[in-house]
């Protein structure tokens, strides 16, 4: 592992997607990067741009009209990159997605679309649940950074 | 102006220790997850001796997340989580009270068909003597005949659970087909009554 392998694994800079819902998943992802809960303790940083960031946070299903962005947003995020979806329509469709019959507007959850690599369900997720996720995501990015051994990086 | 000092006081006692939950690595197992409400649901449990495959919370659920899966051998009820918006229906409308939602939350998985966020129940079905096809699963039969002679009325009760018994182990369309052979009209009782 390089040292920008070993930085990136140590301080993931993180972009916050929001594609459709009730924005519930929002609140509670913002409410997991305040004082209370703190993700910024693992060194994340939530940034405005696609192109600095490392993990992406998907949340919210996916409406047709949304997904050029989708699409659009996850190729400007630079390699390696992992996905969190977050939420049960992020995850699943849940309430706005329907597999027969197909839904006009909605297209449903984020892995029809985008490879995710972290599901975080839940309506909605409890901050410390997307803690979770996205602690799962960090060891992800570690296994796409580099061949060496996640063990040595978990505390 | 006094009121104000107590407030002030009471801030300030309050934000004098640290705010932040260190969730993932605390120390201490009881403060780990001081932040659990009493209320809290979380991943669905079933229990498998209760359950009877009723299809009630199918029937309920607002996010399309159980699902009934029926097989010539068995009934498989089964709750996906991805889809789950925990609003605790089934719970609510369970006849058996089979259901309970648990306080489990971390439920984040890197899998689409790991086991963790599914909850399944396999039922055994009967089987048609007749027409050989899988129509009821076993409990249910058994449970709605226990609720028909703890709730019917007892001057019919007899006749009722005679007929029960004449076309057990029948599907119903093939119930339906030998109605007159076994002479179990499902309105004979009132007939009976009126006479």
């Amino acid at each position: 592992m390089g040292l920008i392998d070993r930085a990136r694994v140590y301080s993931p800079w993180l972009y916050h997607l929001h594609c459709g819902g009730c924005n519930g998943c929002d609140i509670e992802t913002l409410a997991a990067l305040a004082p209370r809960f703190d993700v910024e303790r693992f060194g994340i940083l939530l940034v405005p741009s696609p192109r600095h960031a490392d993990i992406l946070v998907t949340t919210g299903c996916i409406p047709r009209q949304f997904i050029p962005m989708v699409k659009r947003v996850y190729e400007q995020v630079p390699d390696p990159k992992v996905v969190v979806a977050v939420g049960g329509c992020a995850c699943g469709g849940s309430l706005f997605y329907e597999e027969d019959p197909d839904n006009y507007a909605i297209l449903g959850s984020a892995d029809l679309l985008i490879p995710v690599d972290v599901y975080v369900p839940g309506c909605a997720p409890k901050p410390e649940q997307i803690i979770n996720g996205i602690v799962q995501g960090i060891l992800k990015l570690a296994e796409k950074g580099s061949n060496r051994p996640t063990k040595t990086i978990t505390k | 102006m006094s009121t104000h000092i107590r407030i002030l006081r009471q801030v300030l006692a309050k934000y004098s220790t640290p705010m932040t939950l260190k969730y993932p690595s605390g120390v201490d197992p009881n403060k780990k997850y001081s932040q659990i409400p009493e209320g809290l649901r979380g991943f669905i449990e079933r229990d498998e001796e209760k359950c009877i495959g009723c299809r009630a919370c199918y029937m309920v659920c607002s996010g399309r997340a159980t699902k009934i899966i029926d097989t010539p051998e068995k009934r498989t009820v089964q709750v996906f989580h991805f889809r789950c918006t925990f609003c605790a229906h089934c719970q609510e409308c369970c006849p058996e009270e089979a259901i309970k939602m648990t306080n489990r939350f971390e439920l984040a998985v890197s899998d689409r068909n790991d086991p963790k966020v599914y909850a399944n129940t396999d039922l055994k079905m009967l089987i048609c003597k007749s027409c050989g096809t899988s129509y009821l699963p076993e409990k249910m039969q058994k449970r709605a005949l226990e609720r028909l002679s703890e709730k019917i009325n007892p001057r019919v009760k007899e006749t009722v659970i005679a007929d029960y018994k004449k076309v057990e182990g029948y599907c119903p369309d093939c119930r339906r087909a030998r109605g007159v052979m076994l002479d179990t009209h499902t309105k004979k009782h009132v007939w009976l009554e009126a006479t």
